[in-house]
């Protein structure tokens, strides 16, 4: 049988590590989201700012 | 760099390696005589203690380098590996009372080495919070740097700790001197598995890095359309 905490010790650690390369993961996702949508927002400011004001 | 080892490759080989070094841990390595099954704790306890201080030891030049030169690329550097390091060291303080309790009989005690350990991970924890808590970036950077030049002092001590006194904790078994060493199997398996953990260490670095520029982006151009948006 393997020993309690010699188990515990190899599943605390790889849990760490997996919560916190998710933690990454989705921290990047949502910069990558947020990144996007300010583009599309510069784009809109831009066009309209270079749009001839209708006479 | 992402084009000469993209990180998808970089995590395929962090995984390989450590599918390799979990085999030598578990079916190469000998089992230790007094200790028994629960001393193989020592191939992840103390690559993970090497680790988070091979992390501060970044942390200290990249600090050093920020405050010569104020190169904004060494201070995102020291950055993502104080949070990257503080992962491992907190790796080392769960590993190690788990492997304390069967062995001592006590979770912990406050022996040189524990308290200069715990004090790392103090140190690691103080240097993201001044990170989080100010608000003005370039004092951030400074402040930061300096907190890790001088956390450095107890990288060198807490190192030392198991040479210069008599602790609780083992007495070092490489480079320790007359009298000290493992088993060559023992010692294969340990810098086996420490390559793991330094792979690993190194993948999360740069995922981390990837994260602070996006961030710096993302600032940028937050920056771009407050002013477009004042020029309409």
């Amino acid at each position: 049988m393997v020993n309690t905490y010699l188990a515990l010790a190899y599943s605390f650690l790889w849990l760490l590590f997996m919560i916190y390369a998710w933690s990454l993961s989705r921290r990047q996702a949502k910069l990558r989201k947020e990144i996007e949508e300010l583009k599309t927002k510069i784009q809109q400011a831009t066009t309209s700012s270079s749009t001839p004001p209708q006479r | 760099m992402d084009k000469k080892f993209p990180p998808t490759v970089h995590l395929a080989l962090t995984l390989a390696w450590f599918l390799v070094a979990l085999h030598m841990i578990f079916l190469y390595a000998p089992e230790e005589m007094t200790m028994g099954e629960v001393q193989r704790i020592f191939y992840i306890h103390v690559p993970s203690a090497w680790t988070a201080l091979t992390g501060f030891i970044i942390i200290f030049f990249a600090s050093l380098v920020y405050l010569r030169k104020k190169s904004r690329l060494a201070d995102q550097v020291a950055h993502a590996t104080a949070e990257v390091g503080f992962i491992f060291c907190t790796g080392v303080l769960i590993t190690g009372p788990l492997w304390a309790k069967p062995v001592w009989g006590i979770w912990w005690t406050w022996d040189a080495r524990l308290t200069l350990t715990f004090l790392l991970w103090l140190l690691y924890i103080a240097y993201l919070m001044l990170r989080s808590y100010l608000i003005n970036p370039g004092r951030a950077a400074n402040l930061c740097a300096v907190v890790g030049v001088i956390g450095f002092i107890d990288v060198i001590i807490d190192y030392m700790a198991i040479r210069w006194w008599r602790t609780q904790h083992p007495q070092p078994v490489i480079l320790g001197g007359p009298g000290s060493g493992i088993d060559p199997r023992m010692l294969a398996t340990l810098l086996v598995s420490w390559g793991a953990f330094l792979c690993l260490f190194f993948y999360l670095l740069r995922q981390r890095l990837a994260l602070g520029q996006a961030q710096s982006e993302l600032r940028e151009m937050r920056r771009n359309l407050a002013l477009a948006s004042s020029e309409n």
